[in-house]
């Protein structure tokens, strides 16, 4: 290992579905400033990059997971050659399964990171999601799996019609007629594969909480917010930090019955009226984009997860966020260089230079 | 946001809040909402919040101390110029309002 570890980040592109590697950056910055952190980008336009706060000091190209597992593990092997990175903090759902799979593969390279184990990964699976409620004692919304269209509209119709059709690691689309439905299905089954999840619609508030587990059942850290904002795809724009004696024990329960070893979110709509109840909806298996919220206030669970992966004492404990703080994104227009993007499109790398000050055209006036 | 207010216009329903209303205490609880004495309340276990006329924060502020139904009306009835059974029936709409949009538990 590196004397100073030199970590690795995926899912950098922060657009209108924002991933989370740049948030991750930007809280591991907050308590270890000088950390060196390579990006791994599937696109040399990830947004990310060119980020004065949050950027990597460096970035390379990643094959992409379609490509197969082998050439993922060559081309990490070759990364490594030019960065001998210490710890990889994957923050996209498509890359989880082949290294929750393969744990010895990480071991035997010396690479160190915070993974749930393949079962409690399995049994976290949107397919799954009842068997695992039913035995937390967990309200979740009817789901079912399905791999064709006539199946498609029967699991529809046996959920009431009104129903979200979701991919099988990512996105969701509310769909209430026959082609909505249709056009959903085919959708997630060309970005993600099969099964596509059709799930009964509940209508409710959207709460989610983040959190960090530490493989005996226990939760190192978590924070709760009600989702206050929403994109049209459904993606939180803004959050309130809620503290909800019954949501935690919820969370509680669910980490423990998984044993779940790093980041989750756990996603809930609690259902309309004074005996609203929370139903989980899903699990994500890593950080989700908002990780650095409450790292702004004194829970840095992304700082916590290196440590863990480290085996690092703990700087100090988590603490609970406050209700009431709450966050609003606000999206600005980054600006790059294009060497920077001929050098990650013709070498799949590029190192990052000293910010080049461009000067204001006019000279400042007092007003 | 939602607005908590008593239902007749009689009672005042905007800003400024009326300070006799609301001076005596900076905020107050009640259920799970945290009231401000400008009618701003936050309820930490959902993360939604609220605005309250002037009238129906002094209401839950008397529902808090456990004032019983006959002394809210008699302030109602004292303050403004409303019969009792007008008063009566304002506040039994308040408190079903209240219970609908889950402010009050359901034995209220």
């Amino acid at each position: 290992m590196n004397a100073s570890p030199v970590i690795a980040v995926t899912g950098l592109h922060r657009g209108e579905n924002p991933q989370p590697g740049s948030a991750v950056i930007r809280s591991l910055r907050r308590v270890y400033p000088e950390l060196r952190i390579i990006g791994l980008v599937y696109d040399s336009l990830e947004s990310g990059l060119f980020s004065e706060e949050d950027a990597p000091d460096a970035a390379f190209t990643m094959s992409y997971p379609g490509a197969g597992e082998e050439a993922f593990w060559e081309r990490l092997d070759a990364i490594r050659e030019i960065e001998r990175f210490d710890v990889l903090i994957p923050c996209l759902d498509a890359e989880m399964g082949p290294l929750v799979d393969a744990p010895e593969k990480l071991r035997e390279r010396g690479i160190r990171a915070c993974l749930p184990t393949a079962a409690s990964f399995q049994c976290r699976d949107k397919a799954k999601l009842a068997e695992l409620c039913e035995r937390t004692h967990c309200r979740t919304p009817q789901t079912l799996a399905v791999s064709d269209v006539n199946s498609l509209h029967q699991a529809a119709l046996t959920l009431g019609g009104n129903v979200f059709v979701k991919g099988r690691y990512y996105e969701a689309r509310h769909a209430i007629t026959p082609a909505a439905r249709e056009a959903a299905y085919w959708h997630m089954l060309e970005q993600w594969g099969a099964p596509v999840l059709v799930q009964e619609n509940v209508p409710g508030e959207e709460y989610n909480v983040i959190g960090l587990g530490d493989g005996r059942g226990h939760m190192l850290g978590s924070c709760a917010i009600r989702k206050m904002l929403r994109t049209a795809s459904g993606k939180g724009f803004g959050g309130m930090v809620v503290r909800d004696p019954q949501l935690d024990a919820i969370a509680q329960s669910l980490i423990a019955e998984l044993r779940w070893n790093g980041p989750f979110e756990l996603e809930f709509v609690k259902s309309e009226g004074p005996k609203g109840e929370y139903c989980l909806i899903e699990i994500n298996p890593r950080f989700p984009a908002w990780c650095d919220f409450p790292s702004t206030l004194n829970c840095n669970l992304p700082a916590a997860a290196l440590e863990l992966a480290l085996g690092w004492q703990p700087r100090e404990a988590l603490r609970h966020a406050s209700p009431g703080k709450f966050f609003i994104r606000h999206a600005i227009d980054m600006t790059g260089d294009i060497r920077d993007l001929a050098a990650l499109t013709t070498t799949g790398q590029f190192f990052r230079q000293p910010c080049e000050i461009i000067p204001h055209p006019v000279t400042s006036r007092s007003l | 946001m939602k607005l908590v207010s008593l239902p007749n216009r009689i009672y005042p329903s905007g800003q400024p809040h009326d300070a006799a209303l609301s001076a005596d205490s900076a905020s107050f609880d009640f259920h799970t909402v945290t009231w401000q004495a400008d009618g701003f309340g936050f309820d930490a276990t959902s993360g939604e919040f609220f605005t309250a006329s002037p009238t129906a924060l002094m209401v839950m502020k008397a529902l808090s101390e456990e004032e019983s139904r006959l002394q809210i009306l008699d302030r109602l009835t004292a303050r403004f110029e409303v019969t009792q059974s007008t008063a009566e029936r304002d506040l039994e709409t308040f408190l079903a309002e209240l219970g609908h949009i889950g402010l009050v538990p359901e034995a209220n």
